[in-house]
C-alpha cells in the first residue's frame, strides 16, 4: 500500500549520471548552508547579545542582508538537483505539508525585510527593536519547516498517516533531535565567525573593550552549545530507526568514517574552545575553531547526505531510471560556472580594492 | 496526477497567477533597470553629468531592495508554488531543463553579488569600477532572462521537441526568440517607467526636463521593440494556438478580448510617454503613474494571453493542465484514471459518490473550484442528466482526436475538430465517467439543499 503511494518514476530521464547530480548536490547544499547558519544563528546571536553589544548585532544585520541574499541563491541549486533525483519523494512531503510549505515564503519575505529594517535602525543608532528577533523567529519557524520536510521526504510510511492527520508531520522521533542538531550548529557557527571578526578588527581597530567583549561572547556560544551538540549528535544518533542506523553502520568506512571524523572535529573544535581565555590574543586559536567548525559542517552535510541514502534505499528511489546525459548543456554549464565565479571574484575584488586615491573623483 | 492533491480555496490557477504575476513584474525590472542605470550611469561619467549620477543613485537603493530580496524569494516562490501545484508539468520540465536552470543560476550568483557590491559601494570606489559592477549586473540579469524565456516559451511552443526531446528543440522553440525580443522592450520600458519617479524628485528644472525627456526616450524604445516583439511572437504561434484569440471566430472569446485590451494599453502608454517627451516640464508624478499602470496592463495582459493560449495544456501538445499526458490517453481509458491517482481515494468510503468526486479531483479542480473560480456547481446547475451525459462523452471522445493527431507545424490537433478546444479530454473507465456524472448531478442537490438549510 505504501509502496503504491509513491509516486510513479519521471518517463524523461535523468539528463545526466547520477554521480554528478550527488556531487554537484553536496557542494551546492553545502555553500547554502554556510549562509543559512550564519542567518539563522546570526539573527538569534544578535537577538540574545542584548543592547549592550551594540557592536555584535550590527555585524550580524549587515552581514545578513547579504547572506539572507547568498543563502536564498545558494538554495537554488540543491532545491534543482533534488528534483532531478528525488522529485517524486520531494514534491510528496512537501504537498503534504503544502501550508507551511508556501508560508515558508512568507517567513522569509518577513524575516528579510525586518532585517532590513533593523539594519536602518541600527545605522540611525536606535536599538533593534522588534525587527530583530521577530526576523530570528521567522528564520527559526523556515529552520522547523525544512526539517520537517526533509525527514518527511525520506520516509513513505508515514505519508499517509500525514495525509489523514496533519499533525503528525512532527511526530518523528528524530525530529527534535535532528532540529537541534541543526541550530546548535548554527549558534556555534555564528558564535564562531563573531570572534573571528572581532579578531580580525582588533588588527585594524586595535583591542578596544567592546571587541573583546564581541570575541569572548562569540568564543562563550560556540563553546556551550558545542558541549549540547555533542549530546544532541549521540540523541540523534540513538533516535534513528534502527533499520537505518544499521544500514548507516553497514556502510563500513565510506559512511563511518566522515561521521567518526565530523565527531572528532566536533571533539577538537570543543578542546581549542575550552583553551582560549582571551581570543583577541589568541588569535591563532580562533582561526582553528572556524577551521575545525567548517571542517564538521562539511563531514556532517557528507553524512546527512548518506543518511539519505539509508533512508531511501528500501523504497528503491531510482530503480528502472534511465540516463541521458545532455552533456553539451552540461558543458554550458561548467562553462559558466567557471567564468561566471571568476567574474563574481573580479568584481568583488575590484569593489573591496579599487579605493581612489586624494583629490580623485569616486562614483 | 499520481501526487497528493492540494487546491488552495482561492483555486489553483489564481495563487499561481498571483506568485507569477509578482514575480514577473520584478524581475523584468530588475533585468531592464540593470540596462537602463548602466546607460544612465556610463552617460553621467563620460558627461560629467551630476543629474542623471544622481537618477541612478537614487533608483539604485530599490533595485536591490526589489529585485534581490523580492525577486529571489518571489522565484523561490514560483518553486515552490508549481511543485505544490503541478509537481508532474515540474518534474517534467526539471528533467528536460536543469542544466539549463543551473546555468541560469550561475547568472544569479552574478547578479546578486554585483548588485549588493554596487550599492554598498557609492562614492567608495573609482567611478570605472561602479561601472563594471552595474553592466555586470546588467549582464547577468539579461542573461538570467535569455535562459528562463527558452523555457517559459517551451511551454507553449514546444515545437520539435515533440519528435525529438532534444534539449536544443526545446530550448530554441519558434517563439523562443520573438519572445525575447518582447520581454526585453518590456524590461526596458518598465525601468523607465519607475525611473520616471525619481527623475521627478530631481530639484533643477532644466535638469529635471532634460531626465523626463531622456527616460522618455527609453520608454519609446521599449516600447517600440515590444510591439514588434509582440507581433512577431504572434506570427510565430501555430495557427491551432492562434485560432483560440485571433481568427475571424476566436474560440476563446475572452482570450480575444484580452489581446484586443493590451495593445490598446500599449497605444495609450506610448501617447503618454510621447506627451512626456513633447512637454518634458509639464510632467508631473500622476501622469508618471497612470504612465506606470498602462506598461504594467500590457505586460499583465500579455501574460495572461500566454498561458490562456496553452490551454488546455501545460507543455503545448504534451501535457494537459491536469498533469495526463496526450501519450497516456488511451492506458488511462482503459485502465482507469484512478489507478494513477492513488492519493485521491486514500482514506475515502468506496462509494460511487466518493470515486466521482475523486475523478472530479483528479481531472478537473486544477481549474474548477467547486463554488469559487471557474465554479463547477455553478456550470451544471442549468444540466440536467441528458445533457450533462451529452457533453462527458463528447469530451471523453475528443480523446481520440488527441491520441490520433499528429503534429504538424500548425499544433497537434485540429483545432476546429473539437468542441471543447480549450478544455483537456475526459479520460478514464465508462465507471469513472458514470461516478464524475453522479458527483457532478449531486453537486445541484446539494445547492438546493444548502439554500434550505440556510433558510
Amino acid at each position: 500500500m505504501v509502496t503504491n503511494l509513491i509516486p510513479a518514476l519521471d518517463p524523461a530521464p535523468i539528463p545526466g549520471p547520477v554521480w554528478l547530480f550527488h556531487v554537484l548536490w553536496v557542494v551546492t547544499f553545502l555553500l547554502h548552508m554556510l549562509f543559512v547558519n550564519v542567518v539563522l544563528g546570526g539573527s538569534l546571536l544578535a537577538t540574545f547579545a542584548g543592547s549592550g553589544r551594540r557592536g555584535l548585532q550590527s555585524f550580524f544585520v549587515n552581514a545578513n542582508s547579504w547572506a539572507i541574499s547568498f543563502a536564498i541563491t545558494f538554495g537554488i541549486a540543491p532545491l534543482l538537483f533534488v528534483q532531478v533525483l528525488y522529485g517524486r519523494f520531494f514534491y510528496t512531503a512537501t504537498i503534504l505539508v503544502a501550508g507551511s510549505w508556501l508560508g515558508m515564503l512568507g517567513l522569509l519575505t518577513l524575516g528579510y525585510y525586518l532585517n532590513y529594517l533593523a539594519k536602518f535602525r541600527l545605522q540611525k543608532d536606535q536599538g533593534p527593536g522588534l525587527a530583530l528577533p521577530v526576523a530570528a523567529l521567522c528564520f527559526v519557524l523556515i529552520s522547523v519547516i525544512q526539517v520537517m520536510v526533509n525527514l518527511l521526504h525520506l520516509q513513505p510510511s508515514r505519508w499517509e498517516g500525514v495525509w489523514t492527520q496533519a499533525a503528525h508531520a512532527l511526530a518523528d522521533p528524530t525530529f527534535v533531535p535532528r532540529w537541534l542538531h541543526f541550530l546548535l550548529a548554527s549558534l556555534a557557527m555564528a558564535g564562531a565567525l563573531a570572534a573571528y571578526v572581532a579578531v580580525r578588527r582588533s588588527r585594524s581597530e586595535g583591542q578596544t573593550p567592546e571587541l573583546a567583549d564581541m570575541a569572548r561572547f562569540g568564543v562563550k556560544v560556540a563553546l556551550y552549545t558545542t558541549v549540547v551538540q555533542l549530546v544532541v549528535g549521540f540523541w540523534l544518533l540513538l533516535a534513528l530507526p534502527s533499520p537505518v542506523l544499521s544500514g548507516f553502520m553497514k556502510g563500513g568506512a565510506a559512511t563511518t568514517l566522515p561521521l567518526g571524523l565530523g565527531i572528532l572535529a566536533g571533539i577538537g573544535l570543543l578542546v581549542v574552545l575550552a583553551q582560549i581565555r582571551e581570543p583577541l590574543a589568541e588569535a591563532t586559536k580562533v582561526r582553528r575553531v572556524m577551521e575545525f567548525l567548517v571542517g564538521a559542517v562539511v563531514l556532517m552535510i557528507v553524512t546527512r547526505h548518506q543518511l539519505r541514502e539509508v533512508y531511501l534505499a528500501e523504497w528503491k528511489p531510482l530503480e528502472g531510471a534511465q540516463v541521458a546525459p545532455q552533456w553539451g548543456v552540461f558543458l554550458v554549464f561548467l562553462v559558466t560556472f567557471v567564468v561566471g565565479v571568476a567574474l563574481t571574484v573580479y568584481a568583488m575584488f575590484k569593489a573591496a580594492t579599487d579605493k581612489p586615491g586624494a583629490g580623485e573623483p569616486a562614483a | 496526477m499520481d501526487y497528493p492533491l492540494w487546491i488552495p480555496g482561492i483555486g489553483a490557477g489564481v495563487l499561481i497567477g498571483i506568485v507569477a504575476i509578482a514575480h514577473v513584474l520584478v524581475s523584468h525590472f530588475a533585468v531592464g533597470g540593470g540596462i537602463v542605470m548602466a546607460v544612465v550611469e556610463t552617460m553621467a561619467v563620460k558627461r560629467q553629468d551630476q543629474a542623471l549620477r544622481n537618477l541612478a543613485k537614487r533608483t539604485s537603493l530599490i533595485l536591490i531592495l526589489v529585485s534581490t530580496v523580492f525577486g529571489a524569494i518571489s522565484g523561490v516562490g514560483i518553486w515552490v508554488t508549481i511543485g505544490l501545484l503541478h509537481p508532474v508539468a515540474t518534474s517534467a520540465l526539471i528533467h528536460s531543463y536543469v542544466w539549463g536552470w543551473a546555468t541560469e543560476w550561475v547568472f544569479f550568483i552574478l547578479e546578486v553579488a554585483t548588485a549588493l557590491a554596487y550599492i554598498a559601494t557609492w562614492e567608495k570606489v573609482r567611478p570605472r569600477t561602479h561601472l563594471l559592477l552595474i553592466w555586470l549586473y546588467a549582464f547577468a540579469a539579461f542573461m538570467s532572462l535569455v535562459i528562463i524565456q527558452g523555457i517559459i516559451s517551451f511551454m507553449l511552443t514546444p515545437g520539435k521537441w515533440l519528435e525529438t526531446h532534444a534539449f536544443a528543440d526545446g530550448f530554441f522553440n519558434p517563439t523562443y526568440v520573438p519572445g525575447l525580443v518582447l520581454r526585453t522592450g518590456i524590461c526596458i520600458f518598465l525601468a523607465g517607467a519607475y525611473m520616471a519617479f525619481a527623475a521627478l524628485r530631481e530639484q533643477d528644472e532644466a535638469a529635471r526636463a532634460r531626465l523626463v525627456r531622456f527616460l522618455g526616450a527609453v520608454q519609446v524604445v521599449g516600447i517600440l521593440v515590444a510591439y514588434g516583439g509582440y507581433r512577431w511572437w504572434e506570427a510565430a504561434l501555430p495557427e491551432s494556438v492562434r485560432a483560440l484569440f485571433h481568427s475571424a471566430s476566436p474560440k476563446l472569446p475572452a482570450l480575444a478580448a484580452t489581446r484586443h485590451f493590451l495593445l490598446w494599453m500599449l497605444l495609450v502608454y506610448l501617447v503618454f510617454v510621447l506627451f512626456a517627451l513633447v512637454a518634458p516640464k509639464l510632467q508631473r508624478w500622476p501622469v508618471a503613474a497612470v504612465a506606470l499602470i498602462l506598461a504594467f496592463a500590457f505586460f499583465g495582459g500579455y501574460e495572461r494571453l500566454r498561458e490562456g493560449a496553452r490551454k488546455p495544456f501545460i507543455i503545448r501538445d504534451y501535457m494537459f493542465s491536469n498533469g495526463v499526458l496526450v501519450s497516456e490517453i488511451a492506458t488511462l481509458n482503459e485502465e482507469g484514471v484512478l489507478s494513477k491517482a492513488k492519493w485521491l481515494t486514500v482514506g475515502q468510503p468506496n462509494d460511487p459518490l466518493a470515486k466521482g468526486r475523486a475523478v472530479f479531483k483528479a481531472e478537473c479542480a486544477m481549474c474548477h473550484t467547486q463554488n469559487g473560480y471557474l465554479s463547477i456547481r455553478k456550470l451544471v446547475e442549468p444540466m440536467d442528466e441528458d445533457m450533462l451525459s451529452g457533453i462527458l462523452a463528447t469530451m471523453k471522445e475528443e480523446g481520440e482526436e488527441y491520441i490520433s493527431g499528429k503534429y504538424t507545424h500548425k499544433g497537434h490537433v485540429a483545432t476546429e475538430n473539437l468542441d471543447y478546444p480549450y478544455m483537456p479530454p475526459l479520460v478514464g473507465t465508462d465507471e469513472e465517467v458514470e461516478a464524475l456524472k453522479a458527483y457532478l448531478l449531486s453537486l445541484k442537490g446539494t445547492s438546493v439543499a444548502e439554500v434550505r438549510h440556510g433558510n
